[in-house]
């Protein structure tokens, strides 16, 4: 919310630069900062046009001369209502403008231009651009602009956070200022009723069901439609707002004095001089005065003259029964709607307003008075006028104030420290709070315009506040032994360090995925119902998906290799309703490429899936956990092959498999070589938690190596020859490691393997007869079993 | 007949027809003659174990020396012929070998920086669901339906009542339901919000969120424990301050700035408060007896103070000239 000091001094007198009471309110909870200070503006000067002729070579430009009182200057302008004359904000040579526009000497078109004629833009004060800005004649050219317009445009803007009802006006705001500075708040208007003449009535009838509890209505008589006397247009505008003509500028003067929204109809456009406040039609369409038709639900309050809808209640008013340039005669409106009623209806509509914002946050309702009586006065002095009716309350809602009892003791237990009784008291009272101190603390009665403050905490916070954070000492009382502190996922931890050691990246992906790239990758994926773009409307599956977006990136950016994993929550859900969905924790780790690129000491030695597979068992075989795995080849959606990864209970807990060409072509991931994928659940640092390995006496004995060499048909699976081997013999076989494949070019349908198998018994050194023994067994399983021939060696 | 002539002529013959050798299959036949099995090596020990007792000695060693020189220069034959490289062993100025190098993505980095400060304070970690209902990310933390502090996170919706979590709050509702105070948990996990993506802001971002709740636990003890934390993560001499804001979950409530000194002004690193009564009693505490507070940190805005990072989405795109940096 933009706030103008020249406003708020309205208000409260104090002594403080735009920027010290930014700094000021921030800490008071008020974040703000400076957007427009003449203050600090150089070389900013009431400059004269003397003359604004063509220029030579564009016909939009014009070529001015400007005095700045002493000195004339070619000036080069694109401004449409700049004419010889004025009086204009001119910025010399070396003026610095808002947003560090520094202004310099230029060459336009071919002239030499010495400065700028400002817009109001260019100065912060508005949004307008489409001409410079004039200044009033009275101005006298050189005079530095900070003493001419400063005054009036200073402003800061106030972001106030939902709880704040009563800061969204320049009085909320002058109240924080007084209560900080210890000053009085002044009454710019009277706020008292006035008497009619007239003995006329509006009737106002209320819906029983309420969301409107109080409506004020009355009627003026003779207003003169006109432009806004400057004073009121200025006001407006060092707040940024246009002024449109003197009735809507003050109900929209009204709503940035005090907060307050308030509407004004043309009488003579209402079918009756009645209000109705009620619920609207199903489907109804409702012509409002942005210029747009809106659909309306009978949850959407509206103001009736009993036939016709004439205004969305608390939200916006009707094109049909607004003010224009012929309207003479008025209804005033000043009421209070429910916060939720109004809140509903905006939201549903997708529709913010000005006395939305206002009125779903609470207002005032003894301001509603206040506004009704400030207006009639404003438009008197304004607009000319009468009232010409009694004025209509029609309220059903309390307006008095509240009660909260604050003990000294709960004050004390959540500050941690003592805060002396009469900064308390003086805080208190500050804000208009009135404290009567009672046997464990105080009383405290609540003015109407603090909706905000209903329970004990409440006025905690504001004490806290505005005694000032920084003056409650820290206290820091943990104690420096090492205390209990868990983390369920520090296994999980452990094995990114693992898999870092490695070689791999971590990488963190977007949760949400397009649903169309989702649907590549299976079934019943959970989609957004409100989702920012199509490309992020849906939550991930599995983590491949982001990872192969990873590889694609890296790839086409000029890397050889990847090597990366991510751990992410993946959902699935056969509705999308909570229970039905699972959300569940994931890794997952693609290679592509090479570990090792080649060099000067060995060739590369490339990301496989040989190497991924050794990856697995070095996870998964970890010695803290005990598990040993197997592999088993199934079907997979988009791998191929794809093997499940076993253990001793049979359980899947992984899987390792090449992605198919077809998704990597769907997708259009980049590659060159295969793409390899591990999933590790990582459920299994619950399941194994606790195991502690035994450890196993060291065998005193010499191991004794053998090399074996078969020719075998070349479609035989190593791994199955192996497990033969180790089947034959447990107890002194200790290892069987194929080190060796030779195929002869000449003959591709076999292949020879060497292998290396180690023996070693755990009671003797082994005497060549032990081991041959075994040996011989070995060579028949295997040369029966797989048809293969022992070669010489 | 002596032994020691067929000794000689065996390791004549072995050195020349080794030199012949041109292939890895000619070595292999090569082994195979001498050093296999029932090779001519192994007929050479089966000779000596008909030697009478007192020559054993002698050519026992004879024979070890010669199957250690006859084993050494195969294998080096092997090695050569294998790689066919000149031996690079002697010349020390070649590069090291160019070892994978891994990393820790920025974002875990931080979190688990941010988790060992807490952890040695004797707060445990907590986790909890990415999708929620309504009640547990907002209902229950005393964001009613239909009030204005709703505007404060854009929500993604799964169905009317169900969201991907705006915060990691919802955890703290969870831990809350099911134990009783004390309690001194953080709680992380990714957090989600319906903003339009840009340099500073993204679809999701990580959150690390801290909960207290005893019977003592003040403003100033929150603030003694957000100033450890401060120092501990950013340094000893961080200027820091504590502003006055609001969160529907907390009151009072503060936001903690601590001072850039490169940019010369205040950035706002983490909000906290006292945790509200309201949310107390929604989980079946008894607000009269305990009271604590709760703080929230989102980790890219501290990675990107603590890297120097400008773009958020950086994160995200997993760039490996950007992950190899960490």
């Amino acid at each position: 919310m933009k706030v103008s000091l020249h406003w708020l001094r309205r208000f409260v007198d104090f002594d403080l630069s735009a920027t010290e009471l930014a700094d000021k309110l921030t800490m008071r909870g008020f974040e703000s900062e400076v957007v427009t200070d003449f203050e600090d503006l150089e070389n900013l000067v009431v400059g004269e046009v003397l003359t604004a002729g063509k220029h030579p070579d564009a016909d939009k430009l014009k070529l001015c001369t400007v005095s700045d009182g002493s000195n004339t200057f070619n000036v080069v302008c694109g401004a449409p209502n700049v004419d010889a004359g004025q009086k204009i904000v001119f910025a010399k040579v070396g003026a610095i403008l808002p947003g560090d526009f520094k202004i310099g000497k230029a060459k336009i078109r071919g002239v030499e231009s010495f400065g700028m004629i400002c817009s109001e833009r260019e100065l912060g004060i508005s949004e307008e651009h489409d001409g410079i800005m004039v200044l009033d004649d009275s101005f006298k050219a050189g005079t530095p602009v900070k003493e001419v317009l400063g005054p009036i445009f200073n402003a800061i803007d106030i972001e106030v956070t939902p709880d704040k009802a009563f800061a969204l006006s320049h009085r909320g705001i002058a109240r924080e200022v007084a209560s900080m500075i210890g000053s009085k708040l002044k009454t710019p208007i009277s706020s008292v009723k006035l008497n009619s003449s007239s003995k006329e009535v509006i009737p106002v009838q209320l819906d029983k069901k309420g969301g409107c509890t109080r409506y004020i209505a009355g009627v003026m008589k003779n207003v003169k439609v006109g432009p806004s006397p400057n004073w009121l247009a200025d006001y407006l505008k060092s707040v940024g707002q246009k002024s449109i003509n003197n009735l809507v500028d003050i109900s929209n003067f009204m709503l940035l004095e005090i907060g307050h929204p308030t509407h004004i109809f043309d009488l003579k456009k209402l079918k009756k001089p009645a209000i109705k406040v009620s619920w609207a039609k199903k489907g109804e369409k409702f012509n409002a005065l942005d210029e747009e038709t809106y659909e309306l639900n009978t949850d959407h309050m509206v103001i009736t003259d009993t036939e016709n809808t004439i205004a969305l209640a608390g939200i916006i008013g009707g094109l049909d029964s607004s003010v224009t340039d012929s309207t003479n005669e008025v209804l005033i409106e000043s009421a209070y709607f429910d916060p939720v009623t109004i809140r509903k209806g905006s939201k549903k509509l997708n529709l913010l307003s000005e006395a939305s914002r206002r009125f779903e946050r609470g207002t005032d309702p003894n301001a509603a008075s206040e506004a009704f009586n400030m207006i009639v006065q404003l438009m008197q002095e304004v607009a000319g006028g009468t009232l010409e009716t009694v004025i209509t309350d029609e309220c059903s809602m309390s307006l008095n104030n509240t009660s909260i009892n604050l003990s000294s003791e709960k004050l004390l237990k959540y500050a941690g420290q003592d805060i002396p009784e009469n900064d308390v008291e003086r805080i208190l009272n500050g804000l208009h709070i009135d404290a009567k101190k009672s046997k464990n603390g105080w009383k405290c009665s609540i003015p109407t315009f603090r909706n905000d403050l209903c329970v004990e905490t409440d006025l905690i916070e504001e004490i806290f506040r505005c005694y000032g954070y920084e003056n409650i000492e820290s206290s820091f009382n943990y104690s420096s032994i090492m205390q209990y502190a868990n983390d369920e996922e520090s296994s999980i931890f452990s094995l990114k360090h693992h898999l870092s050691s490695l070689g791999f990246h971590q990488s963190y992906n977007n949760s949400l995925e397009d649903l169309e790239e989702v649907k590549l990758f299976g079934k019943n994926a959970i989609s957004v119902v409100n989702p920012s773009s199509e490309r992020m409307n849906t939550l991930r599956t599995t983590l491949h998906a982001g990872l192969l977006k990873n590889l694609d990136f890296n790839f086409r950016n000029g890397s050889s290799n990847t090597l990366i994993y991510e751990y992410g929550t993946i959902f699935e859900g056969k509705t999308n309703q909570l229970e039905d969905i699972t959300q569940k924790s994931s890794l997952s780790c693609l290679v592509h490429g090479d570990v090792f690129a080649k060099n000067v000491h060995f060739d590369s030695i490339s990301a496989s899936f040989a190497f991924l597979k050794g990856v697995a068992c070095n996870i998964f075989e970890d010695k803290k956990l005990g598990i040993k795995i197997k592999f088993k080849e199934q079907k997979h959606y988009y791998c191929d092959p794809y093997f499940s990864i076993i253990d001793g209970k049979k359980q899947v807990i992984g899987g390792l498999g090449v992605i198919n060409q077809s998704l990597l072509k769907d997708l259009d991931i980049a590659h060159k070589h295969d793409v390899v994928v591990l999933d590790i659940d990582t459920k299994i640092f619950t399941d194994y938690r606790g195991y502690s390995t035994k450890v196993e006496d060291i065998v005193p004995f010499p191991l004794v190596s053998r090399d074996l060499n078969f020719k075998m048909d070349s479609n035989i699976k190593v791994g199955d020859v192996v497990k033969a081997m180790k089947s034959v013999n447990q107890s002194i076989l200790q290892n069987v490691l194929p080190v060796d494949i030779y195929q002869s070019k000449n003959d591709v349908t076999t292949k020879d393997v060497l292998f290396s198998l180690s023996f070693q018994s755990p009671k003797k050194t082994l005497e060549d007869k032990d081991v041959n023994t075994i040996i011989t067994e070995i060579i028949n399983v295997v040369s029966k079993k797989f048809n293969a021939k022992l070669r010489d060696n | 007949m002596s032994l020691d002539k067929t000794i000689k002529g065996l390791k004549t013959s072995f050195s020349k027809e080794l030199s012949n050798c041109k292939s890895t299959q000619d070595l292999e036949n090569f082994r195979i003659k001498y050093l296999g099995r029932n090779g001519l090596l192994t007929s050479l020990f089966e000779e000596f174990n008909k030697l009478p007792a007192s020559e054993k000695p002698h050519f026992g060693k004879e024979l070890n020396i010669l199957k250690n020189k006859l084993t050494n220069e195969y294998q080096n034959a092997l090695g050569d012929k294998s790689n066919n490289k000149t031996s690079n062993d002697n010349d020390f100025s070649l590069p090291g070998y160019d070892l994978p190098d891994g990393n820790i993505h920025p974002l875990e980095q931080i979190t688990s920086e941010i988790k060992s400060i807490f952890q040695s304070i004797g707060f445990s970690v907590a986790y909890g669901p990415e999708i929620d209902d309504d009640y547990h990310n907002f209902e229950a933390l005393n964001v009613p339906k239909h009030h204005p502090a709703r505007d404060m996170q854009d929500t993604f919706f799964i169905n009317p009542n169900t969201v991907l979590r705006t915060h990691t709050s919802n955890v703290q509702i969870h831990l809350m339901e099911n134990q009783d105070p004390p309690l001194r948990h953080i709680c992380c996990g990714r957090v989600f919000r319906n903003e339009a993506v840009s340099y500073k802001s993204f679809c999701l971002f990580n959150q690390v969120e801290g909960l207290v709740v005893n019977e003592t636990s003040s403003f100033a003890e929150m603030k003694g424990t957000l100033e450890y934390f401060v120092q501990e993560m950013f340094g000893k001499d961080t200027k820091m301050r504590f502003r006055p804001s609001y969160f529907p979950f907390t009151e009072p409530s503060a936001e903690v700035d601590i001072w850039n000194n490169k940019l010369n002004q205040w950035m706002e690193i983490l909000g906290c408060g006292m945790v509200n009564p309201n949310v107390l009693s929604n989980v079946g505490y008894d607000n009269k007896k305990y009271q604590g507070f709760a703080f929230g940190m989102g980790i890219e805005r501290i990675a990107m103070i603590k890297y120097g990072i400008k773009d958020i989405r950086l994160f995200y795109q997993n760039d490996k000239r950007f992950l190899e940096q960490f």
